[in-house]
């Protein structure tokens, strides 16, 4: 679904249904607007993410239709009327939830990938 | 719901603006910094999509692809013609009598009646059981005992029907006229067109004579001329005042023209009807009190009647068996036509389930063909819903097209189908083409497409079959042919099942028609030459005499008679008959005296008819008037009366307090039965009086030598020089009248026919098309056996046998479903009977031929399979 198209070759594709889970992780720290919650992906993941606008937003109203984000009309720092999404408290579970699935799923793709060694773990 | 056009727009302009913003913090030039953010966003209109459609509920999506895969369907199936013409043609069959049918069915039996509250109208009739009469009426008497003693219905109608001459519209006629109480029109709740209708005021003898027209006549006869209220017309030897005109509305009990109050018929003022316990001729109606129930009013009044009966035992005989019967007007009136329009709507239900089988036959084997493509998309990703969706989306183009035909099938039908259903109710009259045909047919539509898309198998994606499949080879699984098979199958038993119910029909229609009447049909013509109820007597005698002396002088007469009773076409005017006995005849331990019907007839009557005269002679002239009183009666009276002795010279009399003082009539001559109250010819007890003595006549016989019809002219012109006035009506051959009596059986015949003959013509092309198919699929098989040497011959016979088993097993479930019907039915309907053997045997063996003819192509394409292709398709 996500699928970023920039001939950067640094940047990887961001993985199917992570997109939900960044979102949230983002908003952890307080409400945001789209366009900031695209820059944060983007940074914190040292340029390496870059998620689409065509993406972000219909993500982002798929999460508020769920119930885990609630959006609010504000005026961002730059004075400029702005969308402001927020965490709900079931939001917040989800998150917890994604996380604790997203740890799991690296996990075992990690035993996978790299073998440790006997009598190791 | 979600945010709007503008809140989307609002949010897209505030990133852009951040953005923009942002790139000018870090130096960038205004222009590309607004080209940038424009190039980074990409594009806006499919972001923007891209937040509504988490909004749109999501059936709207589904709907979306389903009027797309409509598209798709559509050009698939234009590319499939024949198949997709076939099943449109029979689905439409199969919607088209189904609407058509529900249509006439919600009209006739469902629909309300024009009547104010006719949830509280009921019909109360009096039955004699012993006398095989359903309907016997009331006398004055009776119905006042029954009003005195009823307090669940709140005011009671009476409406009975004589004949009068009518003069002042048009040529003088004899009209149907219904002679009412003050209260009927109030009682059944009926309001007028125009003018007023007939209230308390024009009751009782000393009211002014007063009238209403029918609509109908109104409007067929008098162009809807407002100017009739208020005429004075002439009915019989009264002034009548035309008051006003009825709204339209069901004519029951009898159609009548003109509705009259009391005070316009003598009859009616006279003491016969006033007193008499035994003079029953009027009709009651009942308007329910408040409160009431239909099942109590019917309690206490058939109480009522019992305490009326045991209070005057010399006017209700034992035998006779009378009760009463109560029920809602509406029931009474559509009761007739319930049974055979039901029977109509299942019949169109089994048309409708083979016309189903037949198609998902037919889609069946395309959706084999097409498994290959099926496979590859369910390869690709396709989800079962998907898959599901293109098979919905073509099923339902087929549907569509089968409706839409279907119901333009269905406007005709309508008409053709009230026309049959009038036959049985008045209310089939009323019957028009309406809007519940369109989503009939709709629901059928969307019905048969929602259980066809159900019938193909999907192509599993787990199954490793299906990339094979998509090589292009044809197999079919054992699975699919064995539904194939069993669809084919479902379609013979149904057809036979229909077959079978036609052949019952038809052999009954054919036992009526080879039925021994007793007449000489052909060459006898019956004419209605009423005179008014006032005229009889002397003067009446004399004018039918005459009549007669100078028709028999025509040329192409042989002979000419008169009585009082045209064959069957008069059948009940006389109610049950009467009683009587004779001298020496003592009836037997709990037996009563016979009941025979009386017949007034001229000399020469039975010869001019054809009946013969088994012992004795016939009336002479010397027959008159203050005479010696004679009869003639007919065997069964003989034989009841003195069984295996000489009837001639014993006395005979009516009994009935009908006849007041009895009257010994002597017996001069015995003829053969002839049954003239029904079609189908039974034992009638007949007692014949010379003209003379009972002057009732009114219907003239001549029997032709040549054409009958070329002497209604003449006949006519001979009884209008006589009387200017005279009306000379309804001529007909015996033969026609017994055909016109006979009319609802032959068009019942016709219309299970043509039912059972659209379930054959479908189960054929049926049988045909899973042979066809199986031929088609076995292609291999054949070549192989050819090629190893098998005879052409052997292999046609593979397939025929194939057919003859699919129509044999058919036809044994067909014969245990019918069966079980009647054996089901048999508990609801009483007259219900399982088709005999020669029915039952003959759908068989047309089924069997059907099947055997439909198998040749696909056989004889077997047999002539080109060894070399067959084994290189593979």
């Amino acid at each position: 679904m996500v699928m970023s198209k920039n001939p950067d070759d640094r940047r990887l594709e961001l993985l199917q249904g992570t997109l939900d889970m960044l979102i949230l992780r983002t908003l952890q720290w307080g409400p945001q607007h789209g366009h900031g919650i695209g820059q944060a992906i983007r940074t914190q993941s040292d340029d390496l993410l870059k998620v689409e606008t065509g993406s972000l937003y219909p993500a982002l109203h798929r999460l508020v239709k769920r119930g885990w984000l609630k959006a609010e009309w504000g005026i961002s720092e730059a004075n400029q009327k702005a969308k402001y999404y927020r965490l709900t408290a079931t939001g917040k579970a989800q998150l917890l939830r994604e996380q604790d699935r997203w740890s799991q799923l690296v996990h075992a793709i990690g035993r996978i990938m790299n073998p440790a060694p006997a009598g190791n773990e | 719901m979600g945010p709007g056009h503008d809140e989307l727009d609002d949010e897209i302009r505030g990133h852009m603006a951040i953005s923009i913003q942002q790139r000018i913090a870090r130096g960038e030039d205004p222009e590309a910094a607004r080209l940038a953010a424009l190039r980074e966003f990409g594009n806006v209109t499919l972001t923007r999509e891209g937040m509504r459609s988490v909004w749109r509920p999501r059936w709207v999506d589904r709907a979306d692809a389903l009027g797309h895969d409509l598209r798709i369907a559509l050009r698939s199936l234009l590319r499939a013609k024949g198949l997709a013409f076939t099943v449109a043609v029979t689905l439409a069959l199969g919607i088209g009598a189904n609407a058509a049918i529900f249509s006439v069915v919600r009209q006739v039996l469902l629909r309300p009646l024009v009547n104010r509250d006719e949830d509280r109208l009921i019909y109360i009739r009096q039955r004699a059981p012993g006398l095989r009469s359903e309907n016997t009426t009331f006398s004055m008497p009776e119905i006042e005992d029954l009003r005195a003693r009823a307090t669940t219905v709140s005011a009671f109608g009476d409406f009975s029907t004589i004949d009068f001459t009518l003069v002042g519209f048009g040529e003088p006629r004899v009209v149907k006229a219904g002679v009412v109480g003050g209260s009927y029109f109030d009682v059944m709740g009926l309001r007028p067109a125009l003018g007023r209708l007939l209230g308390p005021r024009d009751d009782g003898p000393k009211a002014e004579a007063a009238a209403v027209l029918t609509y109908r006549f109104w409007n067929t006869q008098l162009d809807r001329n407002p100017s009739v209220v208020g005429k004075k017309i002439r009915l019989g030897s009264r002034v009548v005042t035309v008051v006003g005109v009825l709204e339209p509305c069901v004519p029951y009990p009898a159609d009548t023209e003109i509705i009259a109050n009391i005070a316009t018929s003598p009859h009616h003022l006279g003491a016969t009807m006033v007193t008499r316990r035994t003079h029953r001729m009027t009709e009651l109606f009942g308007r329910l009190a408040p409160g009431a129930t239909v099942e109590a009013a019917r309690a206490e009044l058939t109480a009522a009647h019992q305490a009326m009966v045991k209070q005057h035992p010399e006017a209700y005989s034992a035998d006779a068996d009378v009760q009463l019967a109560v029920s809602l007007l509406r029931d009474e009136i559509t009761a007739p036509a319930r049974t055979v329009l039901l029977l109509l709507l299942a019949a169109a239900g089994v048309v409708f389930v083979i016309a189903c089988s037949n198609v998902a036959n037919l889609i069946l084997a395309r959706s084999v063909r097409r498994e290959s493509e099926l496979a590859v998309r369910a390869a690709l990703g396709a989800g079962a819903g998907a898959l599901r969706r293109t098979l919905l989306a073509e099923s339902l183009v087929l549907c569509g097209t089968g409706a839409v035909l279907g119901v333009l099938l269905a406007r005709p039908m309508v008409t053709l189908v009230g026309r049959f259903a009038a036959r049985f109710s008045v209310r089939g009259l009323e019957v028009a083409v309406d809007p519940s045909l369109l989503w009939v047919g709709a629901a059928l539509a969307m019905a048969a497409a929602v259980a066809l898309a159900y019938v193909p198998r999907l192509p599993s994606p787990h199954a490793p079959n299906g990339l094979g499949l998509a090589a292009g080879g044809l197999r079919i699984t054992a699975g699919t042919n064995r539904r194939l098979r069993a669809f084919a199958i479902t379609q013979i038993a149904l057809s036979f099942v229909l077959l079978a119910a036609a052949g019952v029909i038809l052999s009954s229609l054919a036992s009526l028609h080879a039925a021994r009447t007793g007449y000489d049909l052909r060459q006898v013509l019956a004419i209605d030459v009423p005179l008014p109820l006032e005229s009889f007597g002397p003067k009446a005698i004399a004018f039918y005499e005459e009549a007669m002396r100078r028709i028999e002088k025509l040329p192409g007469v042989e002979r000419v008679a008169a009585g009082n009773f045209v064959p069957w076409r008069d059948a009940g005017t006389f109610g049950a008959g009467f009683q009587f006995t004779g001298d020496g005849y003592t009836p037997a331990n709990g037996e009563e005296n016979p009941h025979g019907r009386l017949r007034n007839v001229t000399p020469g009557f039975f010869a001019a008819l054809g009946v013969p005269i088994l012992a004795g002679r016939d009336f002479t002239a010397q027959d008159r008037a203050g005479g010696e009183r004679v009869v003639i009666i007919s065997q069964s009276v003989a034989e009841r009366l003195y069984p295996g002795g000489e009837a001639l010279n014993h006395r005979v009399w009516w009994t009935d307090p009908y006849f007041g003082t009895p009257t010994p009539l002597r017996v001069v001559g015995v003829v053969a039965d002839v049954d003239d109250e029904h079609v189908v010819p039974g034992p009638a007890m007949t007692l014949y009086h010379p003209f003379e003595q009972v002057p009732l006549a009114g219907r003239l016989f001549v029997h032709a030598s040549a054409d009958p019809y070329a002497l209604v002219a003449p006949v006519t012109r001979i009884i209008r020089d006589l009387s200017a006035d005279q009306p000379v009506e309804r001529a007909a051959t015996l033969a026609d009248v017994r055909a016109l009596v006979l009319a609802p059986e032959r068009l019942n015949a016709f219309v299970f026919s043509g039912f059972a003959g659209i379930a054959l013509l479908i189960a054929v092309v049926g049988v045909a098309g899973v042979l066809a198919f199986s031929v088609s699929a076995r292609t291999r098989e054949f070549g192989v056996r050819l090629a190893i040497g098998s005879a052409p011959r052997r292999v046609l016979a593979t397939v025929v046998q194939e057919g003859a088993a699919i129509a044999a097993i058919g036809i044994a479930a067909g014969a245990a479903a019918v069966y079980a019907i009647g054996v089901a039915a048999s508990s609801y309907v009483t007259a219900l009977q399982l088709p005999g053997a020669l029915p039952a045997l003959g759908a068989a063996a047309i089924l069997l031929t059907a099947a055997v003819v439909a198998s040749l192509m696909p056989a004889a394409r077997a047999s002539r399979v080109d060894v070399i292709q067959a084994l290189r398709s593979e």
